[in-house]
C-alpha cells in the first residue's frame, strides 16, 4: 500500500497533478479554498484559451469533470491546510476544517493572485468606469455579453490595451514580467476586432513577449489579419474629458506626446504571487523566492521541488507561468512525488 | 523674452503678436512669444486605409517598426530625413500633418527594392513609398510628378493607338514637363541616328509621327482598357474620399483632375 498525496489547489496544475497520480494507481487529497474546482480560468471567467483557443469553461472544465468523477481522488472543498508536520513520506496534515490527513507528500499548485489595477491610480481604473481590466474583458466575451463600455453599455469604437500593468514595474515592487499578458492582449484584441469589426484596437507596450510559437499565432495574425496598432510608449496618466477617456503618454518612435481619446482602456494585468504566499510558506515549512513566489529546488536533479524534501510545487505559485506550463508542471510534480508515497515491500 | 535652445522648436510653432493687450497689460512683440503645443491629440484612422488602398500600399499595416527598411535605404543613406520607417509609422497612426511636412522628398525614392528584401513581415515598403507619392498627387499635396507625366503620356498613346512612337512620346513629354524640345543631346542623338540609320528606317519613323498609324482593330482593345482604368481610378478616388473628383473624372476622362483638397 502507498500512501496518498495532497495536492493543495485545484487550477490546471493541481488538476493535471492529481489526475497523473490517479493514473498510475495512487491515491490523492485534492484541497481548495474555493467552492468549485477550476482555478483562474474558472473562478475569473476567462473566455477562449491561449494557445488552443478552446473555452475555458470547456477546456478546463474538462479536467474539472474527469478529477471529480475518478475515485481515486477526494475532492475537499472551501478549505485550506493549517498545518502540515512531519517528515517525508509521512507527512500529517490538518485542514481548517479540522480533518487530519496523514500523506506521503504534497504537491502546492496555489496559484497566483490577479494584480489589483488600483494599486496603479494614475491609470484609472476605479475612479473611470471604462477602464477596465483584461480579466474584465474575458468576462465579457465569456458571459456571450460581448465587449461594452461598462459607463453606459455603448459598443466601443477605440480601444486602448495598456501591457505591463503591475509588471516590470519597480515603483510598486513588481519586477517580473507576467509572461502572458502580451499573448493574451493579442487573443483579446482579436477577439474584439472580430465581435467589432469597425472598433480599432491599439496596444500600447514596453517590449513585446509573444514568446516561442506565439508570435506567428498572436503577434503577427493580430497585425496582419486584424490590423492591431501597436505603439511603443508607457503610458503616464489616464484621465477624461467628461466624454471619453484620455491616454497620456510619449509615442517613443515618434518623440511626441499624445493624448489620444478612446472609448475604453484595458489594463493588460499581471500576476502577483499568491496573496496566501506568506501563510503557505509558513504551515508548510518552504522557502519564498526574492519577489514573493514558492522557491524551487534543484530542477537538473528532479522537477518540482520545493525547498522542503516531499513537499513539491507546480504551476504559478512559482513565478507567472501558462496554463499548458501549469499542467505539464503539475504532471511533473506527481511523477517527482512518486518515490515519497511508495511504501517498501 | 528669449528663448533657450530655439532652434529645438519648429518656426511655425512659435507665435508672437505684434500687438496684442491682455487685461490692459501691454504684451506686444517677444512678451507675448509662446510655443504651440506638439501634442498629438488624436489619431486619424483613415490615412491608413487609404493608403492601403492604392497599388502597393496594401501590406502596410503588417508593419512592427523594426527599421530594417530605413536601415537597407540607397537614399537615406545620402539624405537621412528620407526614412520610410518613420513614414510608415506616421500612416499607420493617422499623423497626416506630420507626414506632409515631407512630401517634398517621399517621391525621391528610386525603387531599388532593397527595402523590399530587408523586410521580416513582407510590408512591401518600396510599394508603400509609390502609394505614398501616389497619394500626395492625388490629394493635390504635391504637383504631378516627371514619372508621372511620362507614364500619363506613354499610356495615353498606347490607349490610343495601340503602339508607341519614341519621337511623339519625347515631344510630348517635353511639352507636359515644360522642356525646351530643342536640347542638346537630343539634337545631338537625331543628327548621328540621320546619319547613321537606314534611310528606309527613317522614312517609316517619320511617316510614324506624321500618320499616327493605328494597331488593326484596336478599338474594342481600347474601349476595355479605357474601361478598366476609369474603373479603377474612380475606385481609388473614392477610397480617397475624392468622390466629388469621380464625377469631375466621368466627364473629362483625358484630363485627370488635379489640385484637389480633400
Amino acid at each position: 500500500m502507498s500512501k496518498p498525496t495532497l495536492v493543495v489547489g485545484g487550477g490546471p496544475a493541481g488538476l493535471a497533478a492529481a489526475q497523473a497520480l490517479a493514473s498510475v494507481g495512487r491515491d490523492c487529497i485534492l484541497v481548495d479554498k474555493a467552492d468549485r474546482l477550476g482555478g483562474a480560468p474558472i473562478l475569473s471567467g476567462y473566455a477562449k484559451l491561449v494557445p488552443s483557443g478552446e473555452w475555458a469553461k470547456d477546456a478546463i472544465g474538462g479536467m474539472v469533470e474527469r478529477v471529480a468523477a475518478n475515485p481515486r481522488i477526494d475532492v475537499r472543498l472551501n478549505t485550506t491546510v493549517s498545518a502540515f508536520d512531519g517528515n517525508p513520506g509521512a507527512f500529517r496534515a490538518t485542514l481548517a476544517s479540522g480533518d487530519q490527513l496523514d500523506v506521503g507528500a504534497a504537491i502546492l499548485c496555489t496559484g497566483f493572485t490577479h494584480f489589483d489595477s488600483v494599486n496603479k491610480p494614475e491609470w484609472g481604473f476605479g475612479t473611470f468606469p471604462d477602464v477596465v481590466t483584461t480579466t474584465q474583458v474575458e468576462q465579457m466575451i465569456s458571459s456571450g455579453q460581448g465587449v461594452r463600455c461598462p459607463s453606459d453599455g455603448r459598443k466601443p469604437e477605440r480601444v486602448a490595451i495598456l501591457l505591463c500593468v503591475g509588471s516590470r514595474d519597480r515603483q510598486i515592487g513588481r519586477e517580473w514580467c507576467s509572461k502572458v499578458c502580451c499573448t493574451v492582449s493579442a487573443n483579446l484584441a482579436m477577439e474584439i476586432r472580430e465581435e467589432l469589426p469597425d472598433c480599432h484596437v491599439y496596444i500600447y507596450y514596453m517590449d513585446i513577449r509573444t514568446f516561442g510559437l506565439y508570435e506567428t499565432k498572436y503577434y503577427w495574425r493580430s497585425q496582419e489579419e486584424f490590423k492591431v496598432k501597436y505603439i511603443k510608449a508607457r503610458i503616464a496618466e489616464v484621465t477624461s474629458d467628461g466624454k471619453r477617456i484620455i491616454v497620456k503618454g510619449e509615442d517613443t518612435l515618434v518623440k511626441r506626446p499624445i493624448t489620444i481619446p478612446f472609448d475604453m482602456v484595458v489594463h493588460a494585468i499581471g500576476m502577483d504571487p499568491n496573496v496566501d504566499n506568506k501563510q503557505l510558506a509558513q504551515v508548510f515549512g518552504i522557502d519564498l523566492e526574492s519577489h514573493g513566489y514558492i522557491d524551487r529546488g534543484n530542477t537538473y536533479s528532479a522537477s518540482g521541488h520545493s525547498s522542503r524534501p516531499g513537499v513539491f510545487v507546480a504551476g504559478a505559485a512559482t513565478g507567472p507561468e501558462t496554463i499548458d506550463d501549469s499542467i505539464a508542471q503539475g504532471s511533473a510534480a506527481a511523477i517527482a512525488s512518486l518515490g515519497y508515497t511508495a511504501v517498501a515491500v | 523674452m528669449p528663448i533657450h535652445e530655439e532652434h529645438l522648436i519648429r518656426p511655425e510653432n512659435l507665435v508672437t503678436h505684434e500687438q496684442l493687450v491682455i487685461d490692459g497689460v501691454d504684451v506686444s512683440g517677444h512678451w507675448s512669444t509662446f510655443i504651440e503645443s506638439r501634442v498629438v491629440t488624436d489619431y486619424n484612422e483613415a490615412l491608413q486605409d487609404e493608403i492601403a488602398a492604392l497599388p502597393g500600399g496594401e501590406q502596410i499595416h503588417r508593419c512592427w517598426q523594426c527599421g530594417s527598411c530605413t536601415n537597407s535605404c540607397t537614399v537615406n543613406a545620402i539624405n537621412p530625413d528620407f526614412n520610410p520607417r518613420y513614414w510608415i509609422y506616421l500612416i499607420r497612426m493617422g499623423m497626416e500633418s506630420e507626414l506632409l511636412r515631407d512630401r517634398d522628398i517621399i517621391w525621391q525614392c528610386v525603387s531599388c527594392n532593397k527595402c523590399t528584401y530587408a523586410c521580416p513581415r513582407d510590408v512591401f515598403p518600396e510599394g508603400v513609398m509609390k502609394a505614398t507619392a501616389h497619394w500626395l498627387e492625388l490629394k493635390g499635396h504635391t504637383p504631378k510628378s516627371p514619372s508621372m507625366h511620362f507614364d500619363e503620356e506613354f499610356a495615353g498613346q498606347v490607349f490610343a493607338t495601340g503602339r508607341i512612337e519614341e519621337g511623339r512620346i519625347i515631344r510630348g513629354f517635353f511639352a507636359r514637363t515644360g522642356q525646351a524640345l530643342m536640347q542638346d543631346w537630343l539634337v545631338e542623338m537625331v543628327k548621328r541616328l540621320l546619319r547613321h540609320l537606314p534611310v528606309k528606317l527613317i522614312v517609316t519613323m517619320g511617316l510614324a509621327n506624321v500618320l499616327k498609324p493605328r494597331t488593326r482593330g484596336w478599338g474594342r482593345a481600347r474601349a476595355a482598357i479605357e474601361e478598366y482604368v476609369h474603373e479603377r481610378e474612380q475606385v481609388q478616388r473614392r477610397a480617397l474620399g475624392l468622390d466629388a473628383l469621380v464625377k469631375a473624372a466621368a466627364s473629362e476622362l483625358d484630363q485627370p483632375a488635379r489640385g484637389a483638397q480633400p
